[in-house]
C-alpha cells in the first residue's frame, strides 16, 4: 500500500474518529499554529485555514481576553457535504472532511454551508510581496487550489503516513497535524475520539468541554475546554456580552462578516430563476384553467426559460472552475444545486421537444412546468442549506423563495397579458390569486423579519434587512396589492392595473434577494457558551484558596 | 553573621547554627564595615537579624498604601497575597528522579517597563522578596531564572553560582574602592564608572547606560570628557536608527558617524547610514550550529541538552554571503586570518576545537570556508555531547538535524545547587549594594559629578518606595513644557509575532501578527477614546514632551483609561514592507536622558503622552 492509494481510497477502512481538544485556558495567541499550517499547507496570503481570534469580552474594568483556535471542525454531520455539487467535499470513515480540488467547481455552496467559517476560494495567484510571487512562492504554489473550496485538511497527508510509518497521529508529531505539533503551549491537541486511551479521548472525559454551535447539529470534531481542571470552574457567557452593540461591533472578532462568495451574480440567478420559474408554474396553471392558450404557453416558456438562462449565465460567470460546470450534476443524491440542475436540464429539454415534436407539447409543457416547480423548489432548498448564513437558513425562507417566486411569476404573467400575441384571457380573472400570493407574501416577509433575532440572525444582518424591509412592502407588497384591489374595482383598467400590480411584485422580489444574499449575509460568527474565569474585577477568577476540587 | 538563639549570641554563616534567629533584637560586639574600608568598633550595640530589618521597612506599605498608589482595590491586594500564600503549599515537597525537593507552585510575573528602569529595582527585589518568603526562589513550581548571566562559566547557570566571601554567591562588581575605581570612560558606554554593577563581562556593556552615548554625542553634561566619534561603526543585525529611546534622536547621530560598515540581508534604518553594506546570506540560506536545551543563556526547561544545526534551505537570493564566509574573508584581508582561526579554535563559534581528549582545530594558517568551519565545530560539539564516542560532522548535522544527551530536570533549579554548596540567597537584605553605592556616591563626588545622585539613591540594602510616576511625570517641565499637557501614560510590549523585530520585513508574519489586537494601531481605552473623540481605526498623533509619532487607533476595554499601549517598535521608515505599516511608535515618543536613567543605566519604555485625533 502506498501513500496515494490511501489518499485517491479516502476510506481507511477504520473505525477512527479524528479530532481535536482545543483549551482555551491554554491558548496564548502566539500564532504558532497558524504560522506552521500555512507553511505545511502552503496556503496563500490572507487565507489561514487555522485561525485564532483574539477576542475581548466585558467593559473596563471587568474584562476577560482569550484566544480562540478556530478552523474547520470536521464535523461528525457536515454541512458542507451534502451540499457540494460535484462530489469535490466528502467524509472519509475516519471523520475527516477532506477536498478533491480536481472536482471542485468553485461554486462555494460549501463555503455558506459552513457555519465555522473554514473555507475560502481564492481566484487570484497573488505574492506576498509586490511585484507577483516570490520563487519560492512559486515553487509552493498549488495550481490545483485556485477558484476552488480550500479548507483545514487536518493535514491529511501526513494522517494518512501514520498507515504506512506505523506511527500514531496525536501522539508522534510527524503524523500529526501541524497547528497541533507546533503549539507551544499544547493548547492543541489531535487525536482518536473512538480511542477511549487517546489523548483527546482523555481529555473530553476528564474536563467539561462545548462545541461550537453545538445547536446546529453538526457535530463538530473540535471541542473546547474552559476551565482551570480541579479548580476554577469555567462561567456562561456574560449576557453583556451576546448584546447587539458587541454583535454589531466589526473590531468583534466574533462577529461574522459579510459573506463575499456569493454576489450580485448568484443574486441574479435567484431573482432571474426565481420569477421565470415562477412564470413558468403559474403560467401552466393559467393554462390548466384554459386562460392561456397552448401556443401562448409555450411563447411565455421560452422568454421564462430565456430570464432563467441570462440568471444561469451569472452563476456561470461566478464559480471558479468554469470549463467544469459539468461536474454540477454528480451528486443528485445530496445536493439540490445538482438537482437544480437537473430540473434545467428537464426545462429546456421540454421546452426543445415542444418546439420539435408538436404532437407532444401538451405533455412536454407538463414536464417544463414540474421542472420549474422543481428548480423553484430546488432554490428555495439551496438557499435554506446555507447553514453558515443565519438569514438564509432561517426557516422562512423556503416558504418565501418560493411564495415569492410564484408571485413575481403571476406578475410577470400579468405583465405579458399586455401583449395579445401571448394569447393570455383577460388577467381580471387571476386577480384573486394574485391577492393570496401577495398576502402571503406579506405574512411571510414580516415573519421572516419579525422572527429574525429568534432564529439567530444577527444585528448586523438584521439591521440590513429592516432597512429594506419598508421597500419590500412598499413594491413587493403594498403596490401589488393595491393595485390587485383596483383591478377587481376597475374593470375596463384591470389588464394595466394588474401588469403595475405585476410590476411591483417582481421588483419586490428583486429588493429582497438582492438584500438578503448580497447585504444580509453576515456568516456565522463564533459563540463562546462556556469560558474561563482570569479577567479582571467582575470578571476574575473567584476566590481560591485551595488547590482541591471546587 | 547570624544571631544563634540557641547559644545566645552572633556567629557567621558557616558555624553551626540550632537555631536562628529572624526576628527580634540582640546585643552584640564587633565591628561593622562601612564604605572604602571603614570600620566602627562596637563593644555592645543592638543589632537586628535582615528578616526582622526587611518586617519593619515594608510595615509602611500596607495594602492601602498600595491601593492608593496603583489604583487596585484594597481587597483584591489582600486577596491575591492570601492566594499567593495559600498555592506556595509551605511544607509541601515533590520528588524528581529521585531526590525529594520543596514544591512551591507560585509565582509573580514581571512585564516590560516593569522590570527596568526606575522602579525596576525595587520591583525585581519585591518580586523576588515574596518567593522567598515562601520558600519559592529556584525550587519546582517557583520563581526561576535567577541567573547570574555575568558569572561563568556561560553555558551552566548552576556552575555560575560560587561562593563569595561571606557565604552569598560570589559577584563581579567593578569597584568603587578610591584606587580601584574607573575613573574615566573606558567605553562610552562609561559602566565601569557610572554603573559598577555590570560587573566586566563582554556582556557588561549592553547592560550599562547604553542609550547615554547617543545622548553625549549630543550633549554630555559637565565634567565628562568630549565624546568622539567612532573611527569606524560595524553595525551587525542591531538597528538602533529604529529600536532605541528617542529613536529619530538616534538617527542623527548616526548620521553623524565618519565611516558605517553594515552587514545586511536586508535595508533597514541603520544601515541605510551605511558607507558599506556587506550582503549577509539569511539565516535560511547560511550555516550555523547552536547549543540546545541545557542551561546557557535561556532556560529552555528541556530533558535533553546538545546541538543543532542551521542549514541552508534555499540557494542565497542575490549576491550575498554566509556571515561566517564574509568574516573569514575581512579576517583575511585585514591580515588577522591566523588570530581569527585561532580564535575559532579556541571557542569563539560557540564551542571550543581543541579540548581534553579530542582536537579539531583548524589550521590556522588557512582560510576555511563556512561549512568546513561548522564542520570542525561539529564534531567538536558532537564529541561534547557523546562523550567523544560518536562524532559526527556537519554532513550527519545536515541530515539528522541536531543531536542530544539527557539532561536532568534536577539541573533546571538553583536550590539544589545552593544548598550543596552551602549557599544563601542574599535576600532580604543587601549591605554590598549600599557600600558599593556610597562608595560610588564618593568617587563621583571627588570628580565633580554631580548628575548622577538621584540614581545613587537607589543603592539601598532594603529599596524603598519612590514617587515614581512624578519622575515621568515631571520630565515635561525639563523641557519647558507643561506636564498637563501629556495626560496619558505610553506604554510599550513586546510583540510575539515579531519577536525582536528582525521578521518586520515579512508580510508573512505581518498577516498572522494582525490576529493580535494592537499590530495594526494604538491600543486606547474604548471609553477615554469617546472622550477624545477618537474612533476605532481614526487616524491619530501622539506627541511627548520630546517627541511624536502618528498612527491609528485600536479601541480596547483591557486597558486602563490613562494609558495607551503601543506593541513592539516601528516608526520605520527604510525597513522594506515595514515602512508601509503606519504604525505608531513608543520609540519616537521616548527621550535620552539622565533624569531617565535609573542606576542600573537602564531606562524604561514609558511615557506621558497626549493623544489627539488627525484633523484631514
Amino acid at each position: 500500500m502506498n501513500l496515494n492509494d490511501l489518499k485517491t481510497d479516502g476510506s481507511m477502512g477504520t473505525s477512527k474518529r479524528y479530532g481535536m481538544i482545543v483549551d482555551l485556558n491554554r491558548c496564548v495567541g502566539c500564532q504558532t499554529c497558524t504560522i506552521a499550517c500555512k507553511h505545511s499547507n502552503d496556503t496563500p496570503p490572507g487565507v489561514q485555514w487555522r485561525s485564532v481570534l483574539d477576542v475581548e469580552q466585558g467593559r473596563f474594568p471587568n474584562v476577560e481576553r482569550l484566544f480562540l483556535v478556530t478552523g474547520c471542525q470536521h464535523c461528525a454531520e457536515p454541512s458542507c457535504v451534502p451540499v457540494c455539487p460535484t462530489g469535490a467535499t466528502r467524509q472519509r470513515e475516519d471523520g475527516l472532511v477532506t477536498m478533491n480540488y480536481d472536482l471542485c467547481i468553485g461554486c462555494a455552496s460549501c463555503a455558506v454551508a459552513c457555519p465555522y467559517q473554514a473555507r475560502t476560494i481564492v481566484h487570484e495567484k497573488e505574492g506576498y510581496y509586490a511585484g507577483g510571487q516570490t520563487e519560492q512562492e512559486k515553487k509552493t504554489t498549488h495550481e490545483d487550489r485556485y477558484g476552488v473550496a480550500n479548507k483545514c485538511t487536518f493535514c491529511v497527508e501526513r494522517i494518512d503516513t501514520a498507515a504506512i510509518t506505523g506511527l500514531i497521529p496525536g501522539v508522534d508529531p510527524e503524523v500529526t497535524p501541524a497547528c497541533a505539533s507546533s503549539c507551544i503551549t499544547q493548547a492543541i491537541r489531535f487525536g482518536d475520539f473512538n480511542d477511549p486511551a487517546s489523548n483527546v479521548s482523555q481529555l473530553a472525559k476528564d474536563n467539561r468541554s462545548f462545541q461550537m454551535h453545538a445547536e446546529l447539529g453538526n457535530n463538530p470534531q473540535i471541542k473546547y475546554l474552559y476551565e482551570v481542571p480541579q479548580a476554577t470552574p469555567g462561567r456562561a457567557a456574560d449576557p453583556d456580552d451576546l448584546e447587539d452593540e458587541r454583535q454589531s461591533d466589526p473590531t468583534n472578532p466574533l462577529v461574522g462578516k459579510r459573506q463575499t462568495f456569493w454576489d450580485y451574480r448568484a443574486a441574479m440567478n435567484f431573482i432571474l430563476g426565481g420569477m421565470a420559474s415562477g412564470l413558468m408554474v403559474t403560467a401552466w396553471f393559467a393554462h390548466a384553467v384554459g386562460l392561456v392558450a397552448t401556443e401562448g404557453l409555450r411563447t411565455i416558456n421560452t422568454i421564462a426559460a430565456a430570464l432563467m438562462a441570462v440568471g444561469l449565465f451569472y452563476v456561470f460567470l461566478k464559480i471558479g472552475r468554469k470549463v467544469r460546470f459539468l461536474f454540477v450534476l454528480l451528486r443528485p443524491q445530496s445536493s439540490w444545486m445538482t438537482r437544480e440542475t437537473w430540473c434545467v436540464a428537464l426545462i429546456y429539454a421540454a421546452l426543445a421537444v415542444s418546439y420539435a415534436w408538436p404532437q407532444y407539447v401538451h405533455g412536454a409543457l407538463v414536464w417544463l412546468a414540474l421542472g420549474a416547480a422543481g428548480f423553484l423548489l430546488c432554490q428555495a432548498r439551496i438557499l435554506y442549506a446555507s447553514k453558515g448564513i443565519p438569514a438564509w437558513r432561517a426557516p422562512l425562507i423556503p416558504a418565501l423563495v418560493i411564495a415569492s417566486g410564484l408571485a413575481e411569476g403571476l406578475g410577470l404573467l400579468a405583465l405579458l397579458s399586455l401583449f395579445p400575441s401571448m394569447q393570455v384571457a383577460p388577467i381580471i380573472v387571476l386577480a384573486p390569486a394574485g391577492l393570496l400570493l401577495v398576502i402571503v407574501n406579506s405574512w411571510a416577509w414580516r415573519c421572516y423579519v419579525d422572527s429574525a433575532k429568534a432564529v439567530g440572525i444577527g444585528p448586523l444582518s438584521r439591521r440590513d434587512l429592516a432597512s429594506a424591509s419598508p421597500w419590500v412592502h412598499a413594491f413587493g407588497h403594498g403596490t401589488p396589492l393595491a393595485m390587485y384591489l383596483l383591478c377587481l374595482a376597475i374593470a375596463p383598467l384591470s389588464q394595466s392595473l394588474a401588469a403595475l400590480a405585476g410590476l411591483g411584485a417582481v421588483i419586490g422580489g428583486c429588493i429582497w434577494k438582492f438584500v438578503v444574499i448580497t447585504r444580509a449575509c453576515h456568516q456565522q460568527g463564533f459563540a463562546i457558551p462556556m469560558q474561563p474565569q482570569r479577567g479582571s474585577g467582575t470578571r476574575a477568577a473567584p476566590k481560591r484558596f485551595s488547590l482541591e476540587p471546587q | 553573621m547570624i544571631w544563634d538563639l540557641a547559644d545566645a549570641k552572633a556567629k557567621p554563616y558557616d558555624d553551626a547554627i540550632a537555631d536562628a534567629a529572624m526576628e527580634g533584637r540582640y546585643t552584640v560586639a564587633g565591628y561593622e564595615e562601612g564604605p572604602d574600608g571603614e570600620r566602627w568598633v562596637h563593644a555592645s550595640v543592638e543589632a537586628q537579624p535582615s528578616f526582622e530589618l526587611m518586617r519593619e521597612h515594608i510595615r509602611q506599605y500596607t495594602p492601602e498604601w498600595a491601593a492608593a498608589e496603583c489604583d487596585v482595590p484594597v481587597e483584591t491586594i489582600r486577596r491575591v497575597a492570601d492566594e499567593f500564600v495559600a498555592h506556595a503549599k509551605i511544607g509541601a515537597t515533590i520528588t524528581i528522579e529521585g531526590v525529594t525537593l520543596p514544591h512551591r507552585p507560585v509565582g509573580v510575573m514581571l512585564g516590560k517597563g516593569v522590570n527596568n528602569g526606575w522602579g525596576g529595582y525595587q520591583a525585581m527585589w519585591g518580586r523576588t522578596m515574596l518567593a522567598c518568603l515562601v520558600g519559592a526562589l529556584e525550587v519546582p513550581g517557583g520563581t526561576m531564572g535567577t541567573k547570574v548571566r555575568l558569572n561563568r562559566p556561560a553555558d551552566n547557570r548552576l556552575k555560575s553560582a560560587k561562593h563569595g566571601e561571606d557565604g552569598f554567591m560570589t559577584y563581579p562588581f567593578n569597584s568603587t574602592k578610591k584606587d580601584e575605581w574607573q575613573s574615566k570612560p573606558h567605553i562610552r558606554n562609561a559602566y565601569k564608572m557610572l554603573v559598577p554593577l555590570a560587573a566586566n563581562s563582554p556582556w557588561s556593556a549592553a547592560l550599562g547606560p547604553a542609550h547615554l552615548p547617543w545622548l553625549f554625542q549630543h550633549k554630555a553634561p559637565k565634567p565628562w570628557p568630549r565624546q568622539t566619534l567612532p573611527e569606524m561603526w560595524i553595525c551587525y543585525r542591531t538597528n538602533p536608527a529604529i529600536s532605541s529611546w528617542n529613536a529619530p534622536e538616534v538617527a542623527k547621530r548616526i548620521a553623524e558617524f565618519p565611516f558605517t560598515l553594515a552587514f545586511g540581508y536586508t535595508q533597514d534604518e541603520s544601515n541605510w547610514m551605511a558607507d558599506v553594506i556587506l550582503p549577509e546570506a539569511t539565516d535560511l540560506e547560511s550555516w550555523q550550529m547552536s547549543r540546545i536545551g541545557g542551561t546557557g543563556s535561556a532556560e529552555q526547561f528541556w530533558h535533553h541538552q546538545g546541538w543543532a544545526l542551521r542549514q541552508p534551505a534555499v540557494k542565497p537570493a542575490g549576491d550575498c554571503m554566509d556571515m561566517t564566509d564574509i568574516s573569514t574573508e575581512l579576517a583575511k584581508r585585514t591580515g588577522l586570518l591566523k588570530k581569527y582561526n585561532e580564535a575559532i579554535n579556541r571557542g569563539s563559534a560557540a564551542m571550543a576545537l581543541r579540548g581534553e581528549g579530542y582536537d579539531y582545530a583548524l589550521d590556522p594558517e588557512v582560510a576555511h570556508g563556512a561549512k568546513e568551519i561548522w564542520d570542525a565545530v561539529a564534531k567538536a560539539a558532537s564529541h561534547e555531547v557523546s562523550g567523544g564516542t560518536d562524532v559526527h560532522g556537519i554532513d550527519w548535522f545536515s541530515e539528522k538535524g541536531f543531536m542530544i544527551r539527557p539532561f536532568s530536570q534536577l539541573e533546571w533549579y538553583l536550590y539544589p545547587r545552593m544548598k550543596e554548596e552551602g549557599l544563601r540567597f542574599e535576600m532580604p537584605y543587601q549591605e554590598r549594594i549600599k557600600r558599593h553605592g556610597e562608595q560610588l556616591e564618593r568617587r563621583l563626588h571627588e570628580v565633580g559629578i554631580e548628575w548622577w545622585n538621584p540614581q545613587l539613591k537607589e543603592y539601598e540594602a532594603l529599596p524603598g518606595y519612590l514617587a515614581f510616576p512624578d519622575i515621568w511625570e515631571n520630565y515635561a517641565t525639563e523641557l519647558g513644557r507643561d506636564p498637563k499637557d501629556f495626560p496619558l501614560w505610553a506604554l510599550t510590549s513586546r510583540s510575539m509575532q515579531y519577536a525582536w523585530g528582525a521578521n518586520v520585513g515579512l508580510p508573512l508574519i505581518r498577516e498572522v501578527a494582525q490576529n493580535v489586537s494592537g499590530h495594526d494601531g494604538v491600543i486606547i481605552n474604548r471609553a477615554t477614546a469617546k472622550k477624545l473623540g477618537i474612533a476605532d481605526g481614526d487616524a491619530i498623533v501622539l506627541e511627548s514632551a520630546s517627541g511624536t509619532t502618528r498612527g491609528r487607533a485600536t479601541l480596547r476595554e483591557g486597558i486602563r483609561p490613562d494609558t495607551v499601549l503601543l506593541i513592539g517598535q516601528f516608526d520605520h521608515w527604510a525597513t522594506p514592507v515595514a515602512k508601509d505599516f503606519g504604525v505608531a511608535s513608543l520609540n519616537s515618543l521616548t527621550d535620552l536622558a539622565v533624569s531617565l536613567t535609573d542606576a542600573t543605566g537602564s531606562g524604561a519604555d514609558i511615557m506621558r503622552v497626549s493623544v489627539k485625533k488627525v484633523v484631514a
